[in-house]
C-alpha cells in the first residue's frame, strides 16, 4: 500500500526541514507523474530496499528553496554556495529517510535505504526505475518551492 | 532470563544485548517495565530505537495487551499500538480501531488507523473505509479508494465514478491527483459490469497520465474488459477507437483479435491511424486470423501502416506468410518499394534474412536499404547479412553507405576559447555532440550532473582544477573507467607525461597540432 509507505516520508520532510532549517513547509494535493523529470534545481535520491520490495525518494527543490535552507543552517558561513547546497540536500534527505524508515520499522517493515545522491542542474531530469505510477507530494515554502517524489514496487 | 533491573546504569552494549534477548524471547512479563523506558527515553538514539523495536517484539506476543494501548493517554504508546495491531493483523483490535476511525480527527493517527484495519481486513469494515472515500485529506480518501478495490465494495462505485468524473472537469485537467489514479485502480479491482464499462467510457481521457492509468488498468483486467472494448470499434470517436486497439493488442488475447478482424470486416476502421494500431494489435496477438488480416494489410499504402503490418509479421513469419510477402515484393506493383521501405525501416531482420534468400527479392531489399539515412539501422543489416555469410551477402553488405549523425558525446576542456572553438570545429565534424568546459571543475560538473562523453580531451595547466587532478576525478567516477581521455600537452609539459600516464590518460597530442592530427588519434583511439 503505498499511501502508507509514502506518509511518514511527507512527515518526515516537514519535521526535519522545520526543525534543521526553521522553514515551514506547507504541503499541497499530491498528484501521479508520467514523466522523469524533476520540477527542481536541486535533488536528493534515496533508493530503498527490503521486505521483497525497492523504489526510490526523492526530494528536489527549487534554487531559491535550497539556498534559504543552506542559509538558515550555516547562517553566514558559507564558503561555497554549491558545495554547501549539495551537503546541505545530500544531508537533508538522509534525515528524512533515516527518520521515515524508523516510523516504518515500528509496523515490521524494515527498509534499507542507500546513501543519498545529489543531483544540481536547472531543470534536471531523475529516473525512478518504476513501471507504476510516480507519486508527486508537491510543497510550498516563501522561499520556493519543493517536491517529493515516491515509488514503490 | 533478560531482565530491565537498573537498566538506566548499565553500559551501551550490555543494553543492546538485554534489548536484543527480550525482543527475541517476547516475554510479556517486562511489558510494563519496556513502556517505562518507551515513554521516558534514556536519551541515546541506537538504544531508544532498539527499545522500540523489542517492545513492538513483546506487544506482538500480548494482544490484550495491544487493544489495551489503543486507548493509552500517550500519543506515542497509542500509535505504536496502532501498528503493531496492524502488523500483527489482531481480530480483536478491529472493532475498537472502527471505532477510533469514526472518532478521531487528526489525519496522522487516522492513517495509521485505516492502515492498520486494513492489515486486519476484518468482515464487514468496508463501510469505515466508504466513510473516508471523499476525505479532504488526499492521502486518506486514496487508502479508503484502496480499501474499497479490495472488499469490491459496490456501495463505493458512486463516489469513485465522481472522482473520476471530478478529473475531467476545470483545472483537474492539468494534473493527475492522487485520488484520481487510486479512484481508477479501485474501480478496476472491483470489476464489476457497471464499473469496467465506466473506466472503457472515460477511455479517452483529457489527461494523458490519467489516460494511461485507465489503459494499463483494462489491461490488467484482460479478457473480462474485451466485452466492453469491441463497442467502441463501430461507436467511439477517432482517438477512441485507437486505444481500443491499442488496449486490444496489450490484453493479447484470442477472442481481442477475433473482434479486430470482425471489426476489420465490416469496414469500421475507416481512419488510417485506427488501421495503423489494429494492425499493431493484430500484430501483438498473432492468431491465424490476425494474420491473414495482416497480409492483406499488406496492400495499404501508407508507409507507417505497412510498418505496423511489417512488424506484426515479423513476429510471426509463418512459411505461408514468407511466400505471399515475396511474391507482393517480386510484382512489382507500385506497393512493392514500399513494403521493402516498410521492412527495412521496421527493422523486420528476420523477415529479410528469409526473403532475402530469392535474388529478386533480395536486390529489391538491398535496395530500399541502401536509401536509409539511419546508422544503426545499417549497421543491424550490415550485421545480419555478415551473419548470413554467402559471398552475395557480403558483397551486398560492403556496398551500404554510412550515415552521418551526432550520437556520440565529447567533453573538451582547455582555458582558451580559441583552442575550445577549435576542438569544437573538430569533434562536430567527425559527428560529436561536444560539451566545453573552461577548467577541471567545470568539465567535473558536466560529469556530476549526469553527463556521460565517448571521450575526453583535456589540456594539463588550467586554474582551478587542473588536468591531471580530472583525470583522476574521472577514472574515479562511475561510467569513466575506460573512457578514452586524450591529453594536450605541449613539449615543454611532456615531463610530466608519466605521472599523467598514470593517473590514466589515454593518449598524449602535442600542441601545436594539425586538425589531422587529433582527428586521426580520436580514430584510432575509438576504433572508427
Amino acid at each position: 500500500m503505498d499511501v502508507e509507505l509514502a506518509k511518514p516520508f511527507v512527515k518526515a520532510a516537514m519535521d526535519v526541514i522545520g526543525t534543521m532549517a526553521f522553514i515551514t513547509p506547507r504541503p499541497g494535493k499530491p498528484f501521479v507523474k508520467k514523466n522523469t523529470i524533476a520540477t527542481g534545481d536541486v535533488t536528493g535520491l534515496v533508493g530503498l530496499t527490503g521486505d521483497g520490495k525497492k523504489g526510490s525518494v526523492s526530494i528536489s527543490f527549487q534554487k531559491g528553496c535550497a539556498v534559504a535552507m543552506v542559509k538558515n543552517m550555516l547562517g553566514d558561513d558559507i564558503q561555497d554556495i554549491l558545495q554547501d547546497v549539495k551537503d546541505a540536500v545530500g544531508e537533508i534527505t538522509n534525515m528524512i529517510s533515516g527518520q521515515a524508515r524508523a516510523g516504518l520499522a515500528e509496523k515490521g517493515l524494515v527498509l534499507q535505504g542507500s546513501t543519498p545522491t545529489v543531483i544540481m542542474g536547472d531543470n534536471h531530469s531523475i529516473t525512478h526505475i518504476a513501471k507504476s505510477p510516480i507519486m508527486a507530494i508537491p510543497f510550498e515554502t516563501d522561499a520556493g518551492n519543493f517536491t517529493i517524489e515516491f515509488c514503490f514496487e | 532470563m533478560a531482565t530491565l533491573d537498573g537498566f538506566r546504569d548499565k553500559d551501551f552494549l550490555e543494553q543492546i544485548t538485554v534489548l536484543n534477548e527480550i525482543a527475541g524471547s517476547r516475554d510479556p512479563e517486562l511489558l510494563p517495565a519496556l513502556i517505562d523506558l518507551f515513554e521516558t527515553p534514556t536519551g541515546d538514539t541506537g538504544v531508544d530505537y532498539m527499545v522500540v523495536g523489542a517492545l513492538n517484539a513483546v506487544l506482538g506476543s500480548s494482544e490484550q495487551a495491544v487493544v489495551g494501548g489503543l486507548t493509552s493517554a500517550s500519543l506515542p504508546l497509542r500509535t505504536l499500538c496502532i501498528r503493531t495491531a496492524g502488523e500483527y493483523a489482531f481480530a480483536s483490535a478491529a472493532a475498537p480501531l472502527a471505532h477510533m476511525a469514526k472518532t478521531d480527527a487528526d489525519p496522522d493517527l487516522l492513517i495509521e488507523i485505516l492502515a492498520s484495519l486494513a492489515k486486519i481486513r476484518p468482515a464487514g469494515a468496508e463501510s469505515v473505509f466508504r466513510s473516508f472515500l471523499t476525505h479532504e485529506d488526499s492521502m486518506l480518501a486514496a487508502m479508503a479508494m484502496e480499501m474499497a478495490g479490495v472488499y469490491k465494495d459496490p456501495l463505493a462505485l458512486p463516489a469513485l465514478m465522481d472522482a473520476l468524473r471530478a478529473a475531467s472537469q476545470g483545472d483537474h485537467v492539468e494534473r493527475c491527483d492522487l485520488t484520481t489514479w487510486k479512484a481508477i485502480d479501485a474501480l478496476a479491482a472491483i470489476a464489476s459490469p457497471a464499473s469496467i464499462a465506466f473506466l472503457v467510457e472515460h477511455v479517452h481521457h483529457k489527461n494523458p497520465t490519467v489516460r494511461r492509468i485507465i489503459t494499463d488498468a483494462l489491461v490488467r483486467l484482460g479478457e473480462a474488459a474485451l466485452p466492453y472494448i469491441e463497442p467502441v470499434y463501430a461507436a467511439g470517436t477517432t482517438d477512441d477507437r485507437i486505444l481500443a486497439c491499442n488496449i486490444a493488442g496489450f490484453i493479447g488475447a484470442r477472442k481481442g483479435a477475433d473482434a479486430l478482424v470482425r471489426a476489420f470486416d465490416s469496414r469500421l476502421f475507416t481512419d488510417s491511424n485506427v488501421r495503423y494500431a489494429a494492425f499493431e494489435a493484430l500484430g501483438r496477438i498473432g492468431t491465424l486470423k490476425g494474420l491473414v488480416c495482416l497480409v492483406d494489410g499488406l496492400e495499404e499504402s501508407d508507409e507507417l501502416i505497412l510498418m505496423a503490418v511489417v512488424t506484426g509479421l515479423e513476429r510471426h513469419a509463418a512459411p505461408g506468410v514468407l511466400k505471399t510477402i515475396s511474391e507482393r515484393i517480386a510484382a512489382g506493383t507500385p506497393n512493392s518499394p514500399r513494403i521493402c521501405r516498410a521492412i527495412i525501416a521496421s527493422r523486420a531482420l528476420r523477415l529479410f534474412q528469409e526473403l532475402y534468400k530469392d535474388d529478386l527479392v533480395g536486390d529489391h531489399l538491398i535496395d530500399a536499404l541502401r536509401l536509409s539515412q539511419d546508422q544503426e539501422i545499417l549497421d543491424a543489416f550490415s550485421q545480419r547479412l555478415m551473419e548470413i555469410g554467402s559471398a552475395r551477402a557480403r558483397a551486398d553488405a560492403a556496398t551500404l553507405p554510412r550515415a552521418k549523425a551526432a550520437t556520440r558525446k565529447a567533453l573538451a576542456v582547455d582555458d582558451s576559447k580559441s583552442m575550445l572553438a577549435l576542438y569544437r570545429r573538430i569533434l562536430t565534424d567527425l559527428g560529436f555532440e561536444t560539451l566545453l568546459a573552461s577548467n577541471g571543475q567545470e568539465a567535473y560538473a558536466y560529469v556530476e550532473s549526469g553527463e556521460f562523453a565517448d571521450v575526453v580531451i583535456t589540456d594539463m595547466n588550467m586554474p582551478v582544477m587542473d588536468g591531471i587532478e580530472l583525470v583522476g576525478k574521472l577514472r574515479g567516477s562511475l561510467g569513466y573507467d575506460d573512457t578514452p581521455i586524450i591529453m594536450v600537452t605541449t613539449e615543454s609539459e611532456n615531463s610530466q607525461r608519466d605521472v599523467a600516464s598514470k593517473i590514466g590518460v589515454t593518449a598524449f597530442v602535442t600542441k601545436p597540432f594539425k586538425p589531422e592530427e587529433l582527428k586521426a588519434a580520436l580514430a584510432q583511439l575509438l576504433g572508427d
